[in-house]
């Protein structure tokens, strides 16, 4: 009797950890896909990437947002003319990590999806257009609302460090929009031309 | 269904599905762009909206006063502005009316318009969400227009479709059409030979066929009617003489010895040349001969001023000339002009007069008279001519009245007035199939139960008083206009007599009741046409033929004897039927009678023998192949 509820308990222990493990963030069928476009850096790179959710899932929404931002704030700033021989394009998570490069919309892109995958619930995260005082130009920032009626929580490529929004005198808000709100017209409708581009590049997994 | 109406209706339903379903297609296009575009319009408004709303500061009157502007200059169905706690913070909603736009169009098309929103943000902080919906007026009326214009092109192009669909199926289908007709006339039994050969191949083969086989039957009744031409000629036709001869004679006497003949009495004038056998050794043969063509040729010259005269060699030495309708006294003055140039001929080959001579006797035959008793009385009329050296003449001894001519004519009158004839049905039987094959209408005149009269003693007697024409129209009217109450079977034949066919009115007034009546005639009806008014061919009886073509009533041909120097009309007219006497077959010749049937088979015409009256006489017929028969001997089959 004794011998069986034993049998049962190390059986538990084996198979509990495994249905609670989370799905990767990339799938290995798209990681292998990644490393043939780009190469072996990339791996890495997305190795890293998962290694550092792995870390934050069990962190609370601060938390993610910190570990986020650093990861993704560690890419290298390339205007999409150079990098995609476009004026503007909104690149997939995978293309932006997989090429190492990437504008402030790729940031925000890139950071969005991570938090989401993280458990960040999608209402509270803000694709924001604002005006860079210090650059006197156009520019995007992720910005998280704790509540919808809290200061957000500014994470930005130029400056590395997450601020709340009344710590950023250089940056003047101009629009934002919340993903969870134009996903709300469903599917077959158009919301937003460049958010309606980029869901299709990510179900297409776009690399 | 014919084979073009099936493909003509299969192709334009194809052809209606494929426009209704660009039709269809087209407008769930129009309407799924139309949907699109008021979605896009909201989304660019709500979006744009909430950029300038940003600018307000929160301030719920300047975002209301803006909101206000947008929606007055816009359609919009409501412009809503909701606060992050979902709470409405200011509303603009219309209940538009649709105006011009039929209701059932409305609920057909039925216009959701999507609600597009946008969040609206005060510097760093949420106002809330901004929801626009466009007006559905607008696009209600925009698709109602693109509806009627698309039906308009449908209809358009459904109607050009088929009219050309139409037009190519006709000159596809085109040959087929003259392969149709040329089919339906092998049926009627009329020659066709196509001309022009389809290029189609399925086509051409067919009409390639068909004109084979339409040759085969036309070189068939070609070869039979030249076949019969030629016997004819051997069998009526005196070698010497180019005279009729006694078979001819035969065969023609039941035409003007019978009842309803158009001559109620005649003469026969019998010539004989005495001593021939003399004379013929003093000319020799080449002479001889010649001396009797210029003899045949004086009979021709003297009557042929006289109507339906039948001059006949009958053998060697005797020669008949029967004049129906004609007396005695004529006959008189015809012989003695005869015997007048016969004695100069005589002088002039100089031969002996008292041996070399002409022996003339006049019979005055009636039309009751027997075949027998006409020979007997014109050979007894000889006999006392030659017996007595001058023309004698003899009188028939039958008599055609038991009442006197007033008293007929009284009866026959108050009979056309009272309408008191009835028609008494005679069977044709088919003995091959064992089956009647039609009745032949007889009639009788009945004054009342004790008094009535046959065919046979009432025609005569019409005839002499000039009335058979009212007995015909009268008749005739019987029996287009109550043939219910007389007549119960299926198929009927009614004889028309040469006389009344004739009559200037007769076509007019059977055209009339044909048109009139035709259509209702409970049974199939035949005409019996007399083969002396047919055989000739003539304009008249072509149009009779097309009149009972144009009300499918059959025709049928009687007292058929083959005398016609040309059977086409038996092609020409398609006769259901001919009808001869029992005799004049038996007496045929088998290729005589080969040839005939080679006519009437190729063209699918019945022989009927008439005046059949026992199983002998028939079962002799029916070895000559003939299976219909008509006659008193009817009432003894069994069937």
């Amino acid at each position: 009797m004794l011998k069986s509820k034993v049998f049962i308990l190390l059986l538990s222990l084996f198979f509990v950890p495994l249905a609670l493990a989370k799905e990767p963030y990339v799938e290995k069928p798209l990681l292998d896909k990644i490393v043939t476009k780009y190469n072996v850096f990339a791996k890495k790179r997305f190795f890293y990437l998962q290694k550092s959710l792995t870390l934050a899932n069990e962190k609370n929404d601060l938390e993610k947002l910190e570990i986020v931002n650093n990861f993704f704030n560690e890419v290298k700033y390339l205007t999409d003319i150079i990098n995609y021989k476009k004026s503007d394009y909104w690149a997939t998570p995978w293309e932006f990590l997989g090429k190492d490069r990437g504008d402030c919309e790729d940031y925000v892109i890139s950071k969005y999806f991570a938090l989401k995958y993280l458990g960040v619930e999608p209402k509270k995260l803000f694709f924001t257009y604002v005006k860079s005082t210090k650059f006197k130009a156009p520019h995007m920032v992720l910005t998280y609302f704790e509540t919808p009626k809290s200061e957000p929580l500014i994470l930005d490529n130029y400056n590395r460090k997450i601020f709340p929004a009344s710590k950023r005198k250089d940056l003047t808000p101009i629009y934002h929009f919340n993903g969870d709100v134009l996903n709300q017209i469903g599917k077959a409708k158009k919301s937003h031309k460049k958010w309606d581009q980029l869901k299709l590049n990510m179900k297409r997994k776009k690399i | 269904m014919t084979l073009f109406k099936q493909i003509a209706i299969m192709l334009s339903i194809f052809l209606l599905i494929i426009l209704a379903t660009v039709l269809t297609l087209n407008f769930q296009s129009a309407n799924k762009s139309v949907q699109d575009r008021l979605y896009e319009d909201a989304k660019n408004t709500a979006t744009s909206l909430s950029l300038s709303l940003g600018n307000a500061n929160g301030d719920i009157s300047i975002m209301s006063t803006m909101i206000n502007a947008n929606f007055d200059s816009g359609y919009y169905r409501n412009i809503i502005l909701i606060d992050v706690d979902k709470k409405v913070l200011y509303k603009r909603e219309t209940e538009t009316e649709v105006l011009n736009i039929p209701k059932w169009f409305l609920n057909f098309v039925n216009i959701k318009a999507p609600i597009a929103n946008a969040n609206v943000s005060a510097g760093w902080s949420q106002v809330g969400i901004l929801n626009v919906q466009s007006d559905t007026t607008y696009a209600y009326k925009q698709l109602y227009s693109i509806f009627k214009s698309l039906l308009i092109s449908f209809a358009i192009i459904s109607s050009l479709g088929l009219i050309i669909l139409n037009l190519l199926i006709h000159t596809i289908l085109r040959p087929l059409k003259e392969v149709q007709k040329q089919a339906a006339a092998v049926i009627k039994n009329e020659f066709i030979i196509q001309k022009n050969i389809p290029y189609t191949k399925e086509f051409k083969d067919v009409v390639l066929g068909m004109n084979n086989m339409v040759s085969k039957v036309k070189a068939m009744f070609d070869k039979g009617n030249e076949e019969l031409k030629a016997h004819k000629e051997l069998e009526y036709i005196d070698q010497v003489t180019k005279l009729k001869n006694r078979k001819y004679f035969i065969d023609k006497l039941p035409s003007y010895l019978k009842i309803d003949a158009s001559s109620k009495s005649g003469v026969n004038i019998i010539l004989s040349i005495n001593e021939m056998g003399e004379t013929n050794k003093k000319l020799g043969h080449s002479k001889m001969n010649t001396f009797l063509v210029n003899i045949a040729n004086i009979f021709t010259q003297n009557t042929k001023n006289t109507q339906d005269a039948v001059i006949s060699r009958m053998n060697g030495t005797d020669f008949f000339i029967l004049l129906p309708g004609y007396s005695s006294d004529i006959a008189l003055e015809i012989t003695k002009s005869i015997k007048t140039s016969c004695i100069d001929i005589i002088e002039s080959l100089n031969l002996d007069e008292e041996k070399t001579s002409i022996s003339i006797g006049i019979y005055e035959y009636i039309c009751t008279d027997t075949i027998p008793q006409l020979l007997s009385r014109s050979d007894n009329a000889l006999a006392q001519a030659k017996f007595s050296h001058s023309t004698y003449i003899e009188k028939s001894s039958n008599s055609l009245e038991v009442m006197g001519k007033e008293a007929w004519k009284s009866i026959i009158n108050l009979a056309i007035e009272k309408n008191k004839f009835y028609f008494v049905p005679w069977s044709v039987i088919d003995t091959k199939n064992k089956k009647l094959d039609h009745h032949v209408l007889s009639i009788n005149l009945t004054i009342d139960k004790n008094t009535s009269y046959s065919y046979a003693q009432f025609m005569a007697p019409a005839i002499e008083a000039g009335l058979s024409y009212k007995i015909y129209k009268n008749i005739l009217n019987l029996l287009f206009k109550t043939p219910q109450i007389v007549l119960k079977a299926k198929k009927y034949a009614l004889r028309l007599p040469l006389e009344y066919l004739e009559a200037t009115n007769s076509y007019n007034e059977i055209s009339s009741l044909l048109q009139t009546n035709a259509a209702t005639l409970p049974f199939k009806l035949i005409i019996e046409l007399p083969d002396k008014l047919v055989n000739n061919n003539s304009a008249l009886i072509m149009q009779y033929k097309k009149l009972f073509d144009m009300y499918n009533i059959d025709i049928g041909i009687f007292e058929f004897i083959g005398e016609s120097d040309d059977y086409q009309y038996l092609q020409n007219i398609k006769p259901v039927y001919i009808k001869g006497e029992g005799n004049y077959f038996l007496t045929q010749n088998t290729q005589s009678l080969s040839a005939l049937r080679l006519i009437t088979d190729s063209v699918d015409i019945s022989i009927i023998a008439v005046g059949v009256v026992d199983i002998k006489i028939l079962k002799e017929l029916q070895k000559k192949g003939i299976e219909l028969f008509q006659g008193k001997v009817t009432e003894d089959l069994e069937i």
